[in-house]
């Protein structure tokens, strides 16, 4: 609980209609797309940069804990606040400042959603490359703190490629300006160390991020796998042909069930793979680009392979790919998502292995793959009424980081450690690497009331 | 024995006697700035690099990280160098997984022999710094060396996935990992790559790789200032997918393809272009079209001169200025009309580069130029006396506060890279 003080002094700092202490708010702020969850003690609505540097100085002269919130998509626990504290909610800071074509920029508020960026940039020909699935609601800030993803960073890259400025609040309450339009400040990369922090290196209010033109033509190319990997082998042999596709993207029997029994598109529900492959650029190219990856697949014995080159067909090859995440959470609310990460050639025997810690602890596993980087979504689904289902599923969640730690990947590709991940660091990082990110942690939150809780592990005691 | 005596003893029983070269032996090959060190470190395993940074900084020596040693005109005046370690003996490869467009090197490797190991599996490293058989991987890296390139696969920041690097503790951690895409824990290589040596050094680098091009073309064009400024914001802006996009000045000395007009005041425009066959066909009858003035191609060793315009010679200045793209061309123009200065830009990235004599006053207007512009310039290389006269990263740099906490972190005793970054 907050003292009287604090709330006072918070209301000071954001104007009275701004605060929310009463419990039914505060429920409502204590869980985001994840399994963490906490009670914060406070939500604050700022509209202005000055407005959440007041907020953080608050917080820093009291010692609380403060976390920022965007859309609550999160799927590690970062924007839940486990330690409590002051919620910063940002999505009255929805703006998009400036659109700067001819510098091939743009300027943003954090609270804008990454789509309704893209629909303002779409009628100029440009485009902000990271394309997150949760672009419909996911806000741009939260992107930045996660380093978001999403099925095109195959080809463009993931969000810290396209961010070149940031004006940040750190949990000092200063605001500093890293980076700008122009590439390269003099020193150390701020811009790059921030994007990623989770939310513990401060709070950007305003992001300068890189444009790109759309591309000219695109062709979609989706091919059904009788075995999760053949599909997984076309994926490698795609890359191994020097095809630089802009998305590959997989899908196991269980997703592909899950979506036909929510939003129907046709598909058989006995496949065990469905693998979408997208080509983009110079319209000239694209034919014999998809034809080839055509041909691969039906060199691996697919059972059917589309190819798709109008807006319509695209659109309706997509759609299955882009219904999952919901598909899946409708099958079962409660999932627990896994982002392990591996090396593209180890993605074969690491399907196999998640197929084996499936069987091994009973669980439902619903597998999406952005294959093409070797990021495996695997939706552990269980039953909350059953008290040994979240174990279990917790259990094979683990198996599935230590798998792919011991094939050279990492615990997460794109969504983040979290609150949910800490712990499973020390599977890819000695104690020493450990030491050396908290040294800059604390470099940037000398005091641990930014975000507390996540990303990193304890200290062990000596 | 005196102190230094007992540090280099004790050096010596880290690296062996072979690979530490004192002054009786002749360190001048070493000097930078006419400065000679007290030895030189040849460290040949990781876990020697380690022990060297260890001792050096337990000693109080002072250290200068060295690669190849031909990029190390680049940073502000050296302080007293203690002990050049150089990286050199790492150049080997680690783990080169063709298949997943991934390669591990030591930071000794050269650039140009990274290069032939992946061509051999129709693969590249899309980095095209200046001078890539003296660069070293370790050297590019700790300076976020990038050419012509980089508009369209960007530098090593975009390009490292994971780094290992020993510390003054004498320990060695791993930042990132091997995969393209990772988030777990903070992005450590971020703040490694482009720190110059100043808090660690790098041993070992993972980095992306891509398919080399089915084909690629490179074509100049003499355009005046005027219309080439019109084009190339055309070009920039369209879904050609122009992979580089140079601007030289005449007085840059790139040799030119007859065809092409010889007028003072143009400038040339080069254009490369790579991918798939059918697209650099259609990239080059456009471009044919867009340019009714005549384009000519040309040939590879062209190529390398467009890119080496920012590998500095000679006793003259080279000054980068980092502008809002658009601002490119007026830069330009105001660089050429000095006399006996010459410009390059990347105009896909906002980066001009300026060469000319050594003088303060001019580089002083460059800068508050580019400052007004929205950017910022560093002098890249330049006589000592310049660089004392003329800070080499800028009059005013943000957050030096905070990345001073960032050094005290890693190298409390600053030992490392001493005077040469912001921090």
């Amino acid at each position: 609980m907050l003292d009287r003080k604090v709330l006072k002094s918070l209301r000071k700092a954001v104007g009275r209609g701004t605060v929310l202490s009463d419990p039914v708010d505060l429920l409502l702020y204590s869980y985001d797309s994840s399994t963490a969850r906490g009670t914060p003690d406070a939500v604050v609505l700022p509209t202005s940069t000055d407005q959440v540097a007041r907020v953080v100085r608050v917080c820093a002269d009291r010692r609380v804990p403060f976390v920022a919130r965007g859309a609550g998509t999160n799927l590690s626990g970062g924007s839940a606040p486990v330690r409590g504290g002051v919620v910063i909610q940002l999505s009255r800071m929805n703006q998009v400042l400036e659109i700067d074509l001819p510098n091939q920029r743009c300027v943003v508020q954090p609270g804008v959603v990454n789509l309704d960026l893209q629909v303002a940039l779409a009628p100029l020909g440009f485009q902000f490359c990271p394309d997150p699935a949760s672009q419909k609601v996911s806000t741009l800030g939260g992107n930045v703190a996660e380093n978001a993803g999403g099925p095109h960073c195959l080809k463009y890259g993931v969000t810290t490629n396209h961010v070149v400025g940031l004006t940040v609040v750190t949990p000092r309450g200063e605001t500093r300006r890293f980076g700008g339009k122009a590439l390269d400040a003099p020193g150390y990369d701020l811009v790059g160390l921030f994007v990623g922090s989770e939310g513990t290196f401060g709070i950007a209010t305003e992001m300068v991020l890189k444009l790109r033109p759309l591309p000219e033509s695109t062709q979609v190319v989706v091919a059904l796998f009788d075995t999760l990997e053949a599909a997984g082998e076309a994926v490698s042999q795609i890359i191994a042909a020097g095809i630089v596709a802009a998305a590959l993207e997989i899908m196991d029997r269980n997703t592909v069930s899950a979506v036909e029994a929510s939003f129907p598109t046709g598909l058989p529900t006995d496949i065990e793979a469905f693998l979408l492959i997208e080509v983009d650029g110079p319209a000239e190219a694209l034919d014999r680009q998809a034809g080839r990856c055509a041909e691969i697949c039906r060199n691996l014995r697919a059972r059917a392979v589309q190819i798709g080159k109008t807006a319509e067909e695209k659109t309706k090859l997509w759609t299955a790919r882009k219904s999952a995440f919901g598909a899946t959470a409708r099958l079962n609310p409660s999932m627990l998502v896994n982002d392990a990460t591996v090396p593209r050639t180890r993605l074969p025997e690491v399907l196999r292995g998640i197929q084996e810690i499936e069987r091994r602890h009973g669980v439902q596993i619903g597998k999406v793959f952005h294959a093409g980087d070797g990021n495996l979504h695997s939706n552990i689904l269980f039953d909350r009424s059953d008290p040994d289902g979240f174990h279990r599923a917790e259990a094979a969640s683990a198996d599935i980081f230590a798998l792919a730690a011991g094939v050279g990947g990492t615990i997460t590709g794109e969504h983040g450690v979290g609150a949910e991940k800490p712990h499973h660091l020390r599977l890819i990082f000695s104690e020493a690497d450990l030491e050396a990110q908290r040294k800059v942690r604390r470099v940037f939150d000398p005091l641990g009331i930014a975000n507390p809780g996540k990303v990193l592990p304890e200290e062990v005691a000596s | 024995m005196s102190a230094v005596g007992e540090a280099l003893r004790e050096l010596e029983t880290v690296v062996g006697t072979d690979h530490l070269i004192t002054a009786t032996q002749g360190v001048s090959a070493y000097a930078v700035e006419g400065q000679q060190p007290l030895a030189v470190a040849q460290p040949g395993l990781e876990a020697e690099v380690a022990g060297v940074l260890r001792v050096a900084a337990e000693r109080n020596l002072t250290m200068l990280l060295r690669g190849g040693g031909k990029h190390l005109y680049y940073g502000a005046p050296c302080g007293p160098i203690g002990v050049v370690v150089s990286l050199a003996r790492l150049n080997e490869v680690v783990e080169y997984d063709a298949d997943d467009l991934t390669i591990t090197v030591q930071a000794g490797m050269t650039l140009g022999a990274l290069q032939r190991v992946v061509e051999a599996h129709g693969q590249m490293l899309p980095l095209d710094p200046p001078g890539p058989e003296d660069a070293t991987i370790g050297g590019l890296v700790a300076m976020g060396l990038a050419g012509p390139l980089r508009m369209t696969y960007g530098s090593p920041r975009d390009l490292v996935l994971g780094l290992r690097v020993a510390l003054t503790t004498g320990e060695v951690i791993k930042v990132g990992g091997r995969t393209v895409k990772n988030v777990a824990g903070y992005d450590l290589a971020k703040l490694f790559v482009g720190s110059l040596g100043t808090l660690g050094a790098i041993t070992q680098i993972t980095l992306r790789l891509v398919p080399a091009p089915e084909d690629r073309a490179l074509f100049a064009v003499a355009l005046s200032p005027a219309r080439a400024r019109e084009a190339t914001a055309a070009l920039l802006g369209s879904r050609l997918e122009i992979a580089t996009c140079d601007v030289v000045t005449c007085r840059a000395g790139i040799p030119m393809p007859a065809s092409l007009t010889n007028n003072p005041e143009d400038v040339i425009v080069f254009l490369g272009v790579m991918g798939a066959r059918e697209a650099v066909v259609r990239q080059n009858r456009e471009l044919q079209a867009a340019f009714p003035e005549g384009i000519a191609r040309v040939d590879d060793e062209v190529w390398a001169r467009v890119r080496d315009v920012a590998y500095p010679t000679g006793d003259g200045c080279l000054l980068r200025l980092n502008l809002p793209i658009a601002k490119t061309m007026d830069l330009m123009e105001l660089i050429a009309a000095r006399p006996g200065w010459s410009a390059a830009a990347r105009a896909g990235d906002g980066i001009v580069y300026a060469v000319g004599p050594p003088d303060v006053d001019v580089l002083t207007a460059f800068r508050s130029a580019a400052e007004q512009s929205g950017g910022h310039a560093v002098l890249e290389a330049g006589p000592v006396e310049v660089k004392r006269a003329f800070p080499v990263w800028g009059a005013t740099i943000a957050n030096t506060d905070l990345m001073g906490e960032l050094k005290r972190s890693f190298d409390p005793a600053r030992g490392l890279s001493c005077g040469r970054f912001v921090a």
